[in-house]
């Protein structure tokens, strides 16, 4: 997590925040307006980006993906809305290299069974974490009902990041090792941190995105009656603390 | 590309710590209340500020989207809101006089808080945006990334969309094929783009550096901006505007 | 740097070696160079001569950001640069790079140029006066508040000058800073240097001959050696010495060689002189047996392309295309010639079908471009873009080449044959399993044209196909673009450089404000450089000394036949 703040005194590092966020919104701008719209089945490729980013870039995906979206949100729809997505593409441009590194100690090239594996376990949370995030707060601000928008990005972010990362990062992966830029070649990382306390962060990050997943669902659909009424923003507010706590401790 | 309208008006002159701050105290209005009529004034007070900043026209622009956001919020909320007087059912989902009536005070919320945010972006400047956050805390290389990150858009964003025009001239077809085959279409388009942008990490550190990008702790800023009386005022007015409405409605 | 040690060089390099790391050979090998007060120098080489690492070993770069092995002195002003850190050495020597879009980071002009006075804490009145007069150096004023990515190629180049200016560096270093630009944004640039070179002293890495006639000292660099340097003339006048280096000579020079003309003549006016005062007689009839060789334009060949009265709006409000029409036939070699904006590109982007008219037509092979299946379309006219980087993606040249085939839906056997015989076409066999990324820009060039190739299109369309390119690899695209025209293809270019329209494009078409003011057999076009100057397009010297004797000779070989020798 140190790796968050550290990472700012390399020119390259802060160098890639700015072409990953630049990229980031150059490839959201054109889908921009219909991602709220349910119904709206056009694919949003950029949500690959984070993934792809994470795993190269590390802590400067995190950033890039964050200041991204703060972007694409120039284009309209900069609101309180726009606080929640930061936070929430920073969680989907976080968790993927943070668990990759805990779990597997190669290159994020997936020739292999178990390296789909390590890359499925790698993704997955992170897409759910950054739909739940999301969802939560649009849902506690009034503006789009949980169920409606959570759903809408992790569908298309595990679609889009399970079939298009894979093949992006084995033509990338190679090259960017190439030119030096793989965050590992850049700065010093902490090493990973102890066992016992990682493992602990990544229990909890899985509760966290299961349960508010699962409970923001239910709630958003009414399916626990006389319990919280629609009550998302407080039922789903314990998970997204599990998710941050995990997400760090990891 | 960006929203931002160049015109001599109040709201355009304010010192961009007063437009962020002021933005998060104007978004912060509509929370106040969920019925539709109380958040009539807060509609309206938005809107006076677009006319003052003679930015109407980005509203113009987006006048379509607008109004199918609100339409949007009534059915989505209508579905997903429980309440007593239930209209009709579908499924197990229930319609009721309460939540469409909640649907529609939503759906008045998002448009407030969409033009505020119209208001927002058509009288500031990027550059304001980024020094703003700087004095509100943020470091200065994250406020410099996010600046060159602005920067760097409209470039990556010509560069889509010439691969795009290059990978259609090899026979590429973007919307045949199942979802799965459409998706995988995008690598043709994303390697390029990604390729292209990553590129010149080097080039442009070495660029920084050569400009003497860290060279001290220190670093003067060219332009400031004075917080002036009317600063303060503004400030003093949406902050009251908040507390008066939270405490009315 | 803290004071100034009177009488010093600007920059003094003593036994200069440089080895990157996980590299083999020594990209710099023992350079000693000195500057003196107050001179211009120029260093010319090939690509990967060492040119680059040169530059970055003077501001610190090497060894501080770029890693290797460092031996050698440099000395900037009499002072070490050991151990001093890129940001240090900013202050003494500025670098500006070829690429003007890599080093421009701020949204507004004036803060593009503040940058580097603002990270050494000047104050602000100091800054905003820097700003100003950087500015006016570069002619730049009264664009302060503009975003940077408004501005064209050339004004984007001056202003990375104009924010290193800022920093009142003593010496000024410029790599490359032309080769992207086009002629004009050239021009510009050249204007602003021959402007600097009295107040700053400057080392300039160029490839354009033509505008290094007035440099003090030209340096030439292969193989990370000084292999000569000296006055223009003297370098400028060995010409095999320049071919072998990977040098485009002055062709005034060549031609001068070959009709053995002793004289130091390094302009045109010069050789007109020189030669009207031999008493040099341009032969008329032979002169006319060159023009009987040109293809008419008139030909009788199958009207591929055929536009008629088309006009073309991007935005609704502004003509790009203001009604202009043209037929193409089969196996002509048309180049598109014209200033940025006057709407080269969307003219044949409409060939294709990338684009359709607002008003007019746009026949191909005798059917409306709007009722052709888009994919039949692209399939019948290839269309290369530009920047090859912007269209290759696969992991293998095999993998590249094959996509377009594969999307048009030839068969397995058949994609296998058109893959391996375009890239023998294109000079790439063998290298099937190769990495596209790995090829040098030329070579990548070349596989962006093969990947198109090998869908067999009838006519090739290529935007700009030198641009970037050093003149090894330009020539070599150049030749490859002659053989598939004389294989019978068609060949429409969009270029800015005029040696390539006269060395290669039998038929030239000059646009001006979305329409065409001239077209003829590329000779008709270039005897005409009033009209042509009216579209900012200056011919070939070779040309303009031509014109002067009688007519519009298109290299030094029909300049030479005509007269007389």
């Amino acid at each position: 997590m140190r790796e968050l703040l550290d990472m700012w005194r390399y020119t390259k590092m802060v160098v890639l925040v700015g072409l990953a966020a630049g990229l980031y919104a150059a490839v959201l701008i054109p889908f921009k307006p219909i991602t709220i719209i349910p119904g709206f089945t056009e694919i949003r490729p950029a949500a690959v980006l984070p993934v792809v980013f994470s795993l190269l870039f590390g802590p400067a995906a995190a950033w890039g993906s964050a200041f991204g979206n703060i972007i694409g949100d120039f284009f309209g729809t900069l609101g309180l809305g726009s606080i929640f997505g930061a936070i929430g593409n920073f969680l989907y441009g976080y968790i993927p290299y943070r668990l990759w590194r805990r779990l597997s100690a190669g290159q994020p090239v997936i020739r292999s069974g178990r390296g789909l594996l390590v890359y499925l376990l790698a993704v997955i949370p992170a897409c759910i974490a950054c739909g739940v995030f999301i969802g939560w707060g649009v849902d506690l601000l009034g503006l789009v009902p949980f169920a409606a928008l959570a759903n809408i990005i992790l569908v298309n972010n595990l679609l889009v990041s399970l079939i298009l990362g894979p093949i992006l990062l084995s033509v990338l992966v190679p090259r960017v090792k190439r030119w030096g830029l793989a965050y590992g070649d850049i700065m010093e990382m902490e090493p990973v941190s102890s066992v016992r306390l990682g493992g602990v962060g990544h229990l909890l990050l899985w509760l966290g995105v299961i349960g508010g997943l699962a409970v923001g669902n239910a709630l958003s659909f009414s399916l626990l009656p006389g319990l919280l009424k629609g009550a998302v923003g407080v039922g789903v507010a314990p998970f997204i603390a599990l998710i941050i706590i995990g997400a760090f401790l990891v | 590309m960006f929203l931002y309208l160049e015109r001599d008006t109040p709201l355009h002159t304010l010192n961009p710590v007063t437009k962020i701050i002021g933005l998060v105290l104007l978004l912060i209005l509509p929370l106040s209340t969920t019925h539709p009529l109380g958040l009539l004034p807060s509609l309206a007070f938005v809107l006076f500020l677009l006319y003052l900043a003679k930015a109407f026209r980005n509203l113009r622009r987006m006048w379509w989207f607008v109004l199918l956001l609100g339409a949007v919020s009534i059915v989505l909320w209508s579905f997903f809101r429980q309440g007593q007087t239930i209209l009709f059912r579908l499924g197990f989902l229930s319609v009721s006089r309460e939540s469409v009536l909640y649907g529609l005070g939503m759906g008045i919320r998002l448009n407030v808080m969409l033009i505020s945010g119209l208001v927002f972006l058509s009288c500031t400047k990027v550059e304001e945006f980024t020094l703003g956050l700087r004095k509100l805390g943020l470091p200065f290389s994250m406020s410099f990334a996010l600046s060159l990150a602005f920067r760097l858009v409209p470039l990556f964003f010509t560069t889509a969309s010439t691969v795009l025009q290059a990978q259609r001239a090899r026979g590429l077809d973007l919307k045949r094929g199942s979802v799965i085959q459409r998706v995988k279409k995008y690598v043709p388009l994303l390697i390029p783009i990604f390729v292209y942008a990553v590129r010149n990490t080097d080039q442009l550190a070495m660029a920084l550096e050569s400009r003497g990008f860290g060279a001290r702790r220190e670093r003067t800023y060219y332009i400031e901006y004075q917080m002036k009386k009317i600063d303060l005022a503004v400030l003093l007015f949406l902050g009251a505007a908040d507390v008066i409405s939270f405490w009315l409605l | 740097m803290v004071s100034i040690p009177g009488g010093s060089e600007p920059v003094k390099v003593t036994g200069l070696s440089f080895t990157y790391r996980g590299s083999d050979g020594k990209a710099l090998d023992g350079i000693n160079f000195s500057q003196r007060p107050g001179e211009f120098v120029a260093i010319m080489g090939p690509t990967g001569a060492g040119k680059s690492t040169f530059c970055r070993c003077l501001n610190g770069i090497i060894p501080n950001l770029v890693k290797g092995d460092l031996q050698g002195e440099i000395r900037i002003l009499g002072h070490n640069l050991r151990g001093k850190r890129v940001q240090e050495i900013a202050w003494a020597v500025g670098l500006v790079f070829q690429d003007f879009e890599s080093q421009l980071f701020s949204t507004n002009v004036e803060l593009e140029v503040a940058f580097g006075p603002e990270n050494f804490c000047l104050p602000r009145g100091e800054i905003a006066e820097r700003v100003a007069t950087s500015l006016a150096m570069v002619g730049l004023t009264g664009l302060g508040q503009r975003d940077p990515s408004t501005l064209s190629g050339g004004e984007k180049q001056r202003l990375a000058i104009a924010s290193v200016l800022a920093m009142q560096p003593r010496v000024l270093v410029m790599d490359e800073p032309t080769t992207d630009l086009d002629p004009v944004g050239k021009r510009e640039v050249f204007g602003i240097i021959k402007g600097l070179r009295n107040r700053i002293d400057c080392i300039v890495v160029e490839h354009e001959t033509e505008e290094l006639r007035s440099a003090d000292r030209i340096v030439i660099i292969n193989e990370g050696r000084i292999l000569a340097e000296g006055r223009p003339s003297e370098i400028f006048a060995n010409l095999k010495f320049l071919e072998d280096n990977g040098i485009r000579p002055l062709q005034i020079g060549v031609l001068m060689n070959r009709l053995g003309v002793d004289e130091e003549v390094l302009t045109w006016q010069q050789a007109e002189e020189v030669l009207k005062d031999e008493g040099r007689i341009f032969d008329e009839g032979r002169f006319e047996i060159l023009k009987g060789k040109d293809l008419p334009v008139s030909g009788t060949g199958e009207v591929i392309i055929d536009v008629g009265d088309l006009y073309h709006s991007y935005d609704g409000a502004s003509w790009a295309l203001n009604g202009l029409s043209l037929k193409v036939k089969k196996g002509e070699f048309v180049a598109v010639v014209g200033a940025n904006g006057c709407g080269k590109t969307t003219l044949v982007k409409h060939f294709n079908g990338l684009l359709t008219p607002t008003r007019g037509k746009v026949e191909v092979l005798g059917r409306d471009t709007r009722r052709w299946r888009i994919s039949e379309l692209g399939r019948k006219i290839g269309y290369v873009f530009q920047n090859p980087d912007q269209q290759i993606f696969a992991d293998t040249l095999w993998d590249e080449v094959s996509f377009g085939p594969k999307n048009f839906g030839f068969s397995d056997t058949e994609i296998a044959t058109r893959v391996k015989e375009t890239l023998k076409l294109v000079g790439l066999e063998g290298l099937e399993d190769a990495d596209p990324f790995s090829l040098p820009r030329g070579e990548r060039q070349k596989l962006a044209i093969a990947s198109v190739l090998s869908f067999g299109p009838e006519v090739l369309i290529l935007d700009e196909p030198t641009t970037g390119l050093d003149y090894c690899s330009q020539r070599s695209v150049l030749e490859l673009l002659k053989r598939l025209n004389e294989a019978g293809h068609t060949i429409i270019i969009v270029t800015h450089s005029m040696w390539v329209v006269a060395g290669y494009a039998r038929r030239c078409v000059v646009m001006k404000e979305g329409r065409i003011i001239s077209d003829g057999t590329t000779r008709e076009v270039f005897s005409d450089e009033e009209l042509l100057a009216s579209a900012s397009i200056e011919v070939p010297e070779i040309v303009k000394l031509g014109n002067r004797f009688g007519g519009a000779t298109l290299s030094v070989n029909e300049l030479c036949f005509c007269l007389g020798s």
